[in-house]
């Protein structure tokens, strides 16, 4: 079932630039449009052979490794995302511990008291960040915090190296892990509370309750399992998103991730990349899909047996 | 933290009609929302003959003024007035939110609907079409569409975010017709020989009405968003036609001399994304209670 | 001789709803000892099932206001904190529940539940309490009790699951359990079954148990003493055997001919009880079963009887005008 799936993307990651309207090869070549590159494009990629042919071609390089030389910036596809995704994967671990971190406790805390102050507060807070997009509440923060925004993007990017500096690391990630989280809060604990409250009504957490047992370790050993498997969905279908879906953070505040990669591609009509980052992210998706699937049958054995 | 539901049992037996109190009022907050909306809707519906500013004059003597008589909200940096431009800037907003809802529900839906209640090949064939592409950020894939179709119109943005949001729309109205489908008052509809098309009108869409409308302000929304993100990439409506992403995305240059051209646009998408969450959300919990009595 | 096991006084508990104050139960008294088995019966609303959640201090927290006293072993049930009821819950006195589909925790394996209060209550090593808790699936009659371990509760039938229910209940060998209906949400047949494993369990672990149900049968010869509720409130109460063969109470009578009895001749038909339960919310004055009574008087409807003492010692009754006693006298 994985396969099909990677193997469906493959073909419509290929197939795109032949349902654009336009020669494929003038897409890609972009700005680097000359007869000589032409002619090479077209022995490399075989454009003037069979569409099925042009698949395997395509699906060969790929399998080893090649996903092409952009012809805009002269270096190979591959070493541009490779070199983006494991600042993508810092964000994205970092982020998440944060809105986990927070949901949890909190989402417990508010189940236990449902329309006590805490969960006011919480709810209509949460309400109001759901309301503000993630673009629109950097652009306010740097309104009100003076950041340094906005300059056309000439200069060396803000973010620092893990292997460098962790220091300057965590600090210039900071702002758009911040945002980040804050976006994940929102949702998770929306939706554990909900969960929560729905499984602290049945019966077996009063039977917990009748051993003797304290509230915390109902609240965790009992209450928390049954009622993660939205959350865990959410979850995997949100850090999936946040895989080049953070572009705008990334673009913003200057992160060079995937996002901010894909960005500048399109800016650059550099086609290649785009594709790129496309199937890259496509895989991605999949294997953070499959994973969470097998932690949730984990965390809830009753959804593979109905 | 035990049992409450045994209260309501209790209280149930006891008590021969279900007391008014129980029920959860729409609430006033409620039509303040909806008034907020419609008003929109109508700015952006009759935003030609009402005494408006030319959204797209450039008056070169007033740029980048504060708000005033003249100017409501100001103006931006071509001197544009922005109060005009926000008016004018929903009908993007709104265009392309019903636009390609009405394209991902008119084909996702029914679709949605089909498969769930007759299962079987056609079932499975689908949804595992639609799943493939489900497991995609369709963002990134629409941002990758819309970058390379140039040149860029209005109509090409709704059709490729509704083609996009097809899928999801699947998924959901799928999901909830197989609850439904599933339960017993449609299986004895079936028995007593109604015909499928009959049941899925009088006993499906009924109860699939809820789900939908509360996921379709969802999908609001979500698009509303999209279209701000889409602009911050050039990729949404061309300039000088005012949309709101449009709008906070020019105010990002001049944040210093102009903070208006970014807190107006800001507001106005944040409180008619505001009105529309709040509406959703009391109308599930308003319809779960109906539901529960059932 | 030895002091109670529980003694009950005047115990009101009332709920606070949107319509009114509701009195589930209303000024129950009544003492248990070591090693008896009480039966509690009435129909559904009667406020049994309130009264043995309140018993025990497990009734919900909020718009809940309890008055009287409940002493279990001396320790003061009502007003105590969940942290003091925490520490006689499990461990002197447990409770069953009605419907094993929901008792258990669906993600957590059953022998986990069994010895979570031998690990955290009694601080037992896992080993040790793996041990106790195969014990106890055998004590209660699971098959291959060291496989079943680490089943999860769907993977067993509805008789099991209240067998492993009640092993749970049993693992920190309290001296007091309540039975909550404990074999409503069964199968006709396992119902038989799992009455007689409590029967057994409580002969073996010396325990007095407290037997919540609407079914006269079950409590006939599994109880030596029998409660009999109605509205919130004690209408009966006695020996089993006295108050079959010799209630006073015209609702007592009602129930016991509206269930079934072998000893009847084919097709006698059950006798329903006219009328429907009360609205606790609007309780009419007076004694509360009057509007179904066809014995009720004008003082029946007017004011509420007490409980007043029968000729065999331990039974009273709450009415005015009494079914006559088999030996002849009239109250």
């Amino acid at each position: 079932m994985l396969i099909g799936i990677v193997f469906v993307i493959t073909v419509g990651a290929f197939y795109l630039i032949h349902l654009l309207p336009g020669d494929p090869a003038v897409i890609i070549l972009g700005t680097g449009d000359s007869p000589v590159n032409k002619a090479r494009l077209y022995k490399q990629l075989g454009l003037n052979k069979p569409i099925l042919e042009q698949y395997f071609i395509w699906m060969k390089n790929i399998v080893h490794g090649n996903l092409g030389t952009s012809f805009i910036s002269e270096t190979p596809v591959w070493t541009t995302i490779k070199g983006a995704i494991p600042i993508d994967l810092e964000l994205m671990v970092i982020s998440q511990i944060l809105a986990f971190a927070t949901a949890i406790p909190l989402a417990m805390r508010s189940a236990k008291k449902p329309d006590g102050p805490l969960d006011r507060v919480l709810s209509a807070g949460s309400f109001t960040l759901l309301s503000i997009p993630a673009f629109i509440a950097i652009v306010l923060l740097v309104l009100f915090i003076a950041i340094d925004l906005g300059v056309p993007h000439t200069g060396p990017s803000s973010y620092v190296s893990l292997g460098s500096d962790w220091i300057g690391n965590l600090e210039s990630l900071a702002l758009p892990s911040f945002v980040l989280a804050v976006g994940s809060f929102v949702v998770y604990y929306r939706i554990l509370r909900s969960d929560l409250i729905a499984t602290l009504q049945e019966e077996f957490i009063t039977m917990a309750r009748s051993k003797g047992i304290s509230q915390r370790r109902i609240m965790w050993r009992h209450a928390l399992r049954p009622s993660s498997v939205a959350l865990l969905g959410t979850a995997g279908v949100n850090i999936g998103g946040l895989l080049a879906g953070g572009f705008i953070v990334q673009y913003l505040l200057d992160i060079p991730g995937l996002g901010y990669t894909l960005i500048s591609a399109i800016g650059y009509s550099d086609y290649l990349v785009v594709q790129g980052i496309v199937l890259v992210v496509a895989v991605g998706v999949i294997l953070i899909n499959f994973g969470f699937d097998f932690i949730i049958n984990l965390v809830d054995p009753r959804i593979s047996r109905e | 933290m035990s049992s409450s539901y045994f209260v309501n049992e209790l209280v149930e037996e006891s008590t021969t009609q279900v007391t008014p109190e129980r029920k959860k009022k729409l609430g006033i907050l409620f039509w303040i929302c909806v008034s907020w909306l419609l008003l929109n809707l109508l700015g952006a519906i009759l935003a030609n003959v009402l005494p408006l500013q030319n959204p797209l004059f450039q008056n070169y003597s007033v740029i980048n003024a504060g708000p005033s008589l003249h100017h409501l909200f100001g103006t931006d940096d071509l001197g544009r007035d922005i109060f005009s431009r926000i008016v004018y800037g929903s009908r993007v907003s709104i265009e392309v939110s019903l636009g390609s809802l009405l394209i991902g529900f008119g084909i996702g839906a029914p679709l949605g609907m089909l498969a769930a209640y007759r299962r079987g090949k056609f079932d499975s064939l689908l949804t595992t079409f639609m799943y493939t592409f489900l497991a995609f950020p369709a963002i990134i894939a629409t941002i990758a569409v819309l970058s390379f179709w140039t040149p860029r119109s209005l109509l090409k943005i709704i059709i490729v975010v509704g083609i996009a949001s097809i899928p999801l729309v699947y998924r959901v109205i799928r999901t909830a017709t197989m609850n439904i489908a599933t339960k017993d008052y449609v299986i004895a509809a079936k028995v007593q020989g109604a015909t499928d098309w009959r049941i899925m009108v009088k006993e499906l869409l009924p109860n699939v009405l809820p789900i939908g409308v509360s996921f379709l302000l969802i999908g609001i929304a979500t698009v509303i968003t999209l279209e701000g993100s889409l602009a911050f990439l050039g990729l949404s409506v061309n300039p000088p036609t005012p949309s709101w992403g449009n709008m906070i995305n020019e105010s990002r240059t001049i944040l210093q001399q102009n903070p208006w051209l970014a807190i107006f646009p800001s507001l106005a998408l944040c409180l008619f994304l505001l009105c529309l969450n709040f509406i959703g959300d009391r109308l599930r919990s308003h319809f779960e209670v109906t539901e529960g009595n059932l | 001789m030895t002091p109670e096991l529980l003694v009950v006084k005047d115990l009101s508990t009332t709920f606070d709803t949107p319509a009114g104050p509701l009195a589930a139960v209303g000024n129950v008294s009544f003492d248990l000892n070591q090693n008896e088995t009480l039966g509690i019966v009435g129909e559904s609303g009667s406020g049994k099932t309130v009264l043995s959640r309140t018993v025990m201090g497990l009734q919900p927290r909020t718009n809940v206001t309890v008055t009287g006293s409940v002493l279990l072993n001396g320790f003061e049930v009502v007003g105590a904190s969940d942290v003091e009821k925490q520490k006689i819950w499990g461990l002197q006195v447990a409770m069953i529940f009605q419907d094993p589909m929901t008792s258990l925790n669906p993600v957590m394996r059953i022998g986990k539940q069994i010895d979570e209060i031998l690990r955290v209550r009694l601080g037992m090593d896992r080993s040790a309490a793996k041990a106790r808790a195969i014990e106890l699936l055998e004590l209660v009659g699971i098959p291959s009790p060291a496989e079943r371990y680490s089943d999860f509760p769907g993977q067993l039938s509805g008789g099991m699951r209240q067998r492993v229910v009640i092993a749970t209940a049993l693992a920190g060998s309290p001296q007091l359990l309540l039975a909550d209906e404990p074999t409503t949400g069964l199968d006709v047949t396992i119902q038989a079954q799992i009455l007689n494993l409590l029967d057994e369990i409580k002969e073996r672990m010396k325990m007095s148990v407290v037997l919540v149900t609407h079914d006269l049968g079950v409590v006939a010869t599994r109880t030596s003493r029998l409660i009999v509720m109605y509205a919130g409130r004690i209408v009966e109460m006695g020996s089993t055997r006295e108050v079959f063969a010799n209630h006073r109470m015209p609702y007592t009578r009602a129930l016991l001919d509206g269930s079934p009895k072998v000893s009847n001749p084919s097709h006698t038909r059950l006798l329903a009880i006219p009328g429907r339960p009360p609205n606790l919310l609007n309780l009419p004055p007076g004694c509360s079963f009057a509007p179904r009574c066809s014995f009720a008087t004008d003082r029946c409807r007017q004011e509420r009887p007490e409980l007043q003492p029968a000729s065999a010692p331990g039974h009273s009754f709450a009415c005015w005008n009494p079914l006559p006693t088999s030996r002849g006298a009239t109250s």
